[in-house]
């Protein structure tokens, strides 16, 4: 694929891959090759991190849907050569942490997807994107597993920085749903639900 | 019921206890400004592209751009 042409966005918006029984399938093996090739290209790209991820559930019964993502994928990287993660200098010692979810991302099972990222200063350090192991059955549920993820990264974070001679504390972990954000202060919803449903 | 929400009440007391520590605060931020955005959903091309800018995901031979 060294001449191919080169798009602006590693996915199409209205991306939503499912098992796709009734298309052609493909060698397992070649797409397998290709999905681990761009996982490894994720440790330095987090911009393919979502789509790569998607592509990778679908890695038993591979079909032309899935290959021709994965092939976008790379018409992507054929235009994004140059770009890269930027480590500028003199940058506060400051730990943020971005939480995030997406209700029912996965349309085979239902499950949410937790996404953190880590920024210290302005550089970004640390992202994740992960399949939940558990059906959440609100939005506030989905955003507050993973806050809880976000919270064991940060900690994880913080020793590192700490062993280096930063001591760091209260450190902020961003979540956009205020629910999830409440939730830390009152009666967890998941005592008050089945007197609910009773 | 329970076996689902037994591992969300482990983590609201996971959670809890390092707010209450100290360690940790959550905060509120607006969706425009949350940058963990760009690994949750195929977004339109202009905003991803911000979001990569904010997280740093640049051309590397001319960054002050």
């Amino acid at each position: 694929m060294d001449k191919c042409k080169s798009i602006s966005k590693p996915f199409s918006t209205s991306c939503h891959l499912d098992h796709d029984v009734a298309r052609n399938p493909i060698d397992e093996t070649k797409y397998r090759g290709l999905i681990g090739s761009l996982l490894y290209l994720t440790a330095s790209r987090p911009n393919i991190m979502f789509v790569v991820c998607m592509c990778a559930r679908f890695q038993s019964a591979p079909k032309e849907s899935h290959f021709n993502a994965a092939k976008r994928i790379m018409k992507y990287l054929q235009g994004t050569k140059v770009v890269g993660l930027w480590y500028p200098g003199n940058v506060s010692m400051s730990l943020t942490g971005y939480s995030n979810s997406n209700f029912v991302g996965c349309k085979i099972d239902r499950k949410s997807t937790s996404d953190t990222c880590h920024l210290l200063g302005s550089s970004l350090i640390s992202w994740q994107c992960k399949k939940q192991a558990y059906v959440a059955l609100s939005t506030t549920k989905a955003e507050y597993i993973a806050a809880g993820s976000c919270c064991a990264q940060t900690l994880w974070l913080r020793q590192q920085l700490n062993d280096f001679g930063i001591l760091l504390n209260k450190i902020h972990i961003l979540c956009d749903n205020t629910s999830a954000i409440n939730l830390r202060k009152k009666i967890p919803l998941c005592i008050q639900e089945p007197i609910i449903l009773k | 019921m329970h076996s689902r929400t037994n591992h969300i009440e482990i983590r609201h007391h996971f959670l809890r206890e390092h707010i209450s520590n100290g360690t940790c605060e959550i905060k509120f931020i607006g969706t425009d400004l949350q940058l963990a955005d760009s690994f949750t959903k195929p977004l339109a091309k202009d905003r991803f592209n911000f979001l990569l800018n904010e997280l740093g995901i640049i051309d590397i031979n001319c960054p002050l751009q």
